[in-house]
């Protein structure tokens, strides 16, 4: 339980803590619930328990149980929360915007409400916890972000809330029945699960998740939010959009879509690869003539979850691993170029790449972290973004090969627009700006992510040890609670 | 030590090197960093010495597991047998010289220590991609070393003229392996999928002994793949457009990555997957013919450069076709034959125009060189050591290794053969032309330039002695069976010793008076180039002429036949026009479009009830379920 309420005090304490100490005290409560994660994955052997962190043994009226806890799949999650939450509290760490107090208070109650995504074990629960994220994130690009911020805000917020309110009527449904389906005890996770569907309920309910994961994640077509809200919200927004929010709705897939719903998997299988393969290929075209760089990393985000989302309606532990060590290659890659553009930005005050270049002589430490990052993210071996592609392209390939083929240009597109946008801003004569190379809290932030990608890259087995078994029970769980429909 | 204990310090001594210089290169003098660098390779060489003395059959060492799923079993492991460790010895022996010949040539460049990072990051790699004992390792290997070109290749970024072209090149060679490289990859899937395994030896002793084969589309479509991963890697057709472009970097990295290993890295996975392709023949043709029309396509463009490396660099591509030409005939042992005499001549090749290069002030172009013969005679006899050794002249290294694939040329098929000889004699005629002009004649450089000319310091000049020295007797290694049965081929059966699948193929024709005939139209065709050469460009000193009054058959070659453009045409240009089409017809005016509709359509209708609703709370979650029925009404027609 002190995974959710140690954030939570650090959110009401930024709320009265002077403004001198803000960035130490968000510093420190940055560091308090990464290492209070770290202890519990530790103390967690990965046996694919449950462990059980909130139960009250009661329902409520209309279903609710607020039952909480993590499995192996939870839990890495938590651990990648509080790990990025760190990594962003630690990047603007020499920003104006640390010692503010509703920026830092902001950036815990999203820690709070993401904790609460990733370990509600009830729907009802989840549901309201995903909601919640939705605040601080707006709040945080609606405060500090940049002057044309509201019409995407608007945009941004239309989108995802329609989408998630298509979830609930999902839940609902399954709860309370359509298309003759019995309705469930409640919204407990395996009360849900327990429920048989008929065809025509399971594609509704499949539908509605779809819906509100696909805007979220985002899928092709309905990404057009993400450029514009990444662009203008600040360096804090854009990381949690792309490293943290997006992973809930990847998490959403694998703990609530499928196993909620699993008799539609079989049809709505190839439809979602092919739009995963068609956003893999589309973004990838788009982001090769971008001249603004924060747009150009937005669109390979997209391209890069695209191929995730097909991985996971696999539905095969192996392609899954790829999921979850791609998912955390993509939060730490996200950081990185997200941070890096940042950094340019706050120094140069450009983001044209046009009127970029030179950078790599003036600031040499910070041409090499950037260029780590850029290799992360077009998947070198050694990298953690090599084994993440390498296990989901397999996956893809097995299930069809010319899809996986098409699939696989991401290996080559990845390496045209990154390569440019890297080379455009920092290759070539230095230009007429001053550039300070990174301060030590940015150097830190590169340090740890370099450090993580390399290890994930070198022994992915860290990870999937860690999360398999947990991965290899809920896929167990799903065939025995349904009868499949072949 | 065993050799279980050796071997992974073959690999450790690089990565070492590389890290300090990495982290510390820069607080430290440069005569340290370089000759640290220099030692880590050295060391490297000894040790892979010590363990080829030793080494009586394969050995396998296990690290660690890297992946362990249910159906995927990938372990970071090393192999040690003959194949690997003669090409760590060529890696490693050659990338000391070059390590050291740098010391001298870097001297001055602000990016030394950066340099003799990358390079000792590079062997690492290299040495990776083949001591690994499965495909995966390679792979990593076949990435690093893509990465450490990429670096090398742009290492002067921030150059104010060339700066950018230089990362465009990097970028553009970068990308070209990356498209080969995603062939390698699906070439790896396919062999998972069929036989459950990337370990050579598994696979060697699934296909040689107990004949478990896919069927002959399957085999074809992985040896096809691997295949695809070469061209990249080895600059063939139709991706060999980049090692030119790739000369862009300093000329050590040149002659290491872009002439005497990296590019060597499909001939070896070639080689090491031989027992693949001794079963698609249909593979094998291909690469016999691509092979060929790289060689001669390359050869051609080489006639008319006056950069000297890009003369060097289109005959690297033009030996790399011979190559594969080998491969395709399946005499793999041939094939590592001359990539060891070809590394030893190029490396040296490319070092002297270094060394020339580095006497002109920088200057590249031929043409304003002339008469260097006796103003740098160290650097032009090892230079001509090297043209001599390349073109085939009678007992050097290159005339017994060119020989023996034009020997299995000729009992293949008499017009491959042909062809084979034509591009030889072609390859004669560049050769000479490019030494004659740059030799013989008169200073043609300014003033200060002729001042300048000067032989480098010993770091520089003691690599190209040791380099010309093997390449004159680098062809004792494997001499032809012509009067020496038993002694012949020692590097053939060396290497077919203890290497999964390996076997010596020699050449139907052992008769040795058709191995004579060849040997002498070879010798014909080497001196005939001579003498042309020598009249027009060494006695009466023809210099060429500037690329604009070139014509015909010239001006094509000149203008390295236009595949440049004919790929920005039909690649580069419609995916860069896809993109801003897309972005802003698609992206902007299509799907952004339904949203603001959808949003201006929500206010307006809101407009139209607000009189008899009370709120558009209502109207908003009527609009959202038209949405999900629409998203999801093709599956309830479906159902």
């Amino acid at each position: 339980m002190e995974l959710l309420i140690i954030p939570s005090l650090f959110a009401l304490a930024a709320l009265v803590i002077p403004r001198n100490f803000m960035r130490y005290f968000g510093l420190a409560g940055g560091v308090t619930s990464a290492v209070v994660a770290i202890v519990h994955a530790v103390y967690y052997a990965p046996t694919a328990k449950y462990v059980s962190l909130f139960d009250p043994n009661w329902t409520s009226t209309f279903g609710l149980t607020y039952k909480m806890g993590y499995d192996g799949i939870s839990l890495i999650m938590v651990v990648l929360t509080n790990v990025i939450t760190l990594l962003i509290l630690l990047s603007n760490f020499n920003k104006e915007l640390a010692s503010n107090k509703m920026f830092t208070a902001m950036v815990f109650f999203m820690q709070v409400a993401l904790i609460g995504v990733f370990t509600s074990m009830d729907g009802l629960l989840f549901y309201i916890f995903w909601e919640i994220t939705l605040i601080p994130v707006f709040l945080i690009a609606l405060w500090f972000g940049a002057p044309g911020r509201k019409q995407a805000l608007i945009k941004f917020f239309i989108y995802t809330f329609v989408g998630s309110l298509a979830m609930l009527l999902a839940l609902m449904a399954i709860k309370t029945g359509i298309c003759g389906n019995l309705p469930a005890a409640s919204f407990a996770v395996e009360d849900l699960m327990a429920v048989q569907l008929s065809a025509c309920s399971a594609c509704w309910i499949f539908g509605g998740f779809l819906f509100a994961f696909a805007v979220k994640i985002p899928l092709f077509p309905f990404h057009t939010w993400q450029p514009d809200t990444y662009t203008n919200s600040p360096m804090a927004g854009t990381m949690l959009l792309s490293a943290l929010m997006l992973k809930m709705a990847l998490y959403g897939m694998i703990r609530w879509m499928i196993p909620l719903a699993p008799e539609s998997l079989e049809s709505y299988k190839l439809p979602i690869i092919i739009l995963g393969t068609i956003g893999v290929v589309y973004a990838a075209i788009l982001a090769i003539k971008q001249n603004d760089i924060k747009r150009t990393f937005a669109f390979a985000s997209i391209s890069h979850v695209g191929l995730i989302a097909a991985g996971i309606v696999l539905l095969n532990v192996d392609a899954t691993m790829g999921v979850f060590v791609q998912m955390i290659n993509h939060s730490l890659v996200a950081v990185g170029l997200f941070l890096a553009v940042d950094i340019i930005e706050s120094r140069t005050g450009i983001r044209s790449m046009s009127e970029l270049g030179g950078i790599a002589k003036q600031a040499p430490k910070f041409a090499f972290w950037f260029g780590v990052v850029a290799l992360a993210s077009i998947s070198v071996p050694l990298t953690s973004g090599f084994i993440g592609e390498f296990l989901l392209i397999r996956g893809v390939y097995s299930y069809n090969w010319i899809i996986g083929l098409v699939i696989g240009s991401t290996l080559v597109y990845g390496a045209v627009y990154t390569l440019r946008a890297y080379q455009l801003s920092m290759y070539g004569p230095s230009k007429n700006f001053n550039f300070p190379d990174l301060t030590w809290n940015e150097w830190l932030v590169f340090f740890i992510l370099m450090v993580l990608i390399v290890i994930l890259g070198v022994y992915p087995q860290l990870v999937i040890d860690f999360v398999q078994p947990s991965v290899t029970r809920l896929f167990e769980n799903i065939h025995s609670s349904k009868i499949l429909v072949q | 030590m065993s050799i279980q204990q050796l071997v992974p310090l073959i690999l450790l001594f690089p990565l070492i090197g590389g890290i300090i210089n990495g982290i510390f290169g820069k607080k430290l003098p440069k005569a340290l960093v370089g000759s640290l660098a220099t030692l880590a390779s050295t060391l490297s060489f000894a040790t892979a010495l010590m363990v080829f003395f030793h080494l009586n059959e394969p050995v396998k060492i296990h690290l660690f597991r890297m992946i362990d799923l249910e159906d995927l079993r990938l372990s970071a492991s090393l192999l040690a047998d003959n194949l690997s460790l003669w090409m760590v010895l060529i890696i490693t022996g050659i990338g000391s010289l070059i390590h050291l010949f740098s010391m001298g040539y870097m001297k001055h460049d602000e990016g030394y220590s950066k340099f003799f990072t990358y390079l000792n990051l590079f062997i690492f790699a290299m040495l990776i991609l083949v001591l690994g004992s499965n495909y995966f390792m390679l792979f990593f290997g076949w990435e690093g070393v893509g990465i450490c070109s990429y670096f090398l290749i742009g290492f002067h970024y921030s150059d104010a003229e060339k700066g950018m072209l230089n990362g465009i090149a990097a970028r553009k060679a970068f990308i070209m392996n990356r498209i080969g490289d995603l062939g390698l990859l699906i070439g790896l899937f396919l062999i998972l999928s069929q036989f459950g395994t990337l370990e050579y030896q598994e696979l060697a002793n699934m296909v040689t002994v107990d004949k478990i084969l896919g069927t002959p589309w399957m085999m074809f479509g992985i040896t096809m793949c691997l295949f695809i991963g070469a061209t990249g890697k080895s600059a063939q057709i139709p991706l060999f457009t980049w090692l030119p472009d790739a000369m862009a970097g300093p000329t050590p990295v040149s002659a290491l990555i872009h002439a005497a290993t990296m590019v060597t890295a499909g001939i070896f996975l070639v080689v090491r997957s031989n027992f693949f392709f001794e079963h698609a023949p249909m593979t094998q043709e291909i690469m016999l013919y691509i092979g060929l029309a790289t060689s001669l396509v390359a050869a051609f463009i080489a006639m008319r450069q006056n950069d000297i490396k890009k003369v060097l660099a289109y005959s690297t591509v033009s030996q790399l076709g011979l190559l594969f030409v080998a491969l395709g005939m399946g005499a793999y042992t041939a094939a590592i034959f001359h990539v060891t005499t070809h590394a030893f001549f190029k490396a040296l090749l490319f070092l002297g125009s270094g060394s020339v290069i580095h006497a002109m002030s920088d200057e590249q172009d031929m043409r304003k060189m002339g008469g260097l013969r006796k103003k740098i005679p160290l650097t032009h006899l090892t230079f001509l050591i090297g043209t001599l050794a390349i073109t085939g002249f009678p007992l050097l290294s290159g005339f017994f290794s060119k020989d023996e694939i034009v020997g299995h040329a000729f009992s293949h098929n008499v017009v491959i053969y042909g062809i084979l000889m034509f591009s030889i004699l072609l390859t004669a005629i560049y050769m000479f032309r490019m030494y004659f002009v740059v030799f013989f004649g008169s200073f043609r450089g300014t003033h200060e330039q002729e001042h300048h000319v000067h032989e480098g310091p010993a770091s520089m000049t003691l690599p190209l002695v040791i380099l010309a020295i093997l390449s004159i007797f680098g062809g004792l290694l494997n001499l032809p069976g012509i009067w020496l049965k038993g002694q012949a081929h020692w590097l053939s059966h060396h290497l077919e010793h203890n290497t999964g699948g390996l076997n010596l193929i020699e050449a139907e024709h052992a008769d040795n008076g058709i191995t004579l005939m060849l040997m002498i139209i070879a010798v014909a065709v080497c001196l005939g180039a001579l003498v042309v050469c020598y009249l027009v460009y060494g006695k009466k000193q023809n210099v060429p002429v500037a690329d604009a009054e070139l014509s015909g058959w010239q001006k094509i070659s000149a203008n390295k036949l236009y595949i440049d453009e004919i790929y920005n045409f039909l690649f580069v240009r419609p995916t860069e026009w896809l993109s801003v089409v897309g972005h802003k017809f698609i992206e902007i005016m299509f799907l952004n479009g339904i949203i603001l509709g959808f949003a201006k359509g929500i206010g307006a209708s809101g407009e139209l009830v607000k009189k008899w609703q009370t709120g558009r709370v209502n109207w908003y979650i009527l609009w959202m379920v038209g949405g999900i029925v629409g998203l999801i009404v093709y599956y309830l027609v479906k159902i």
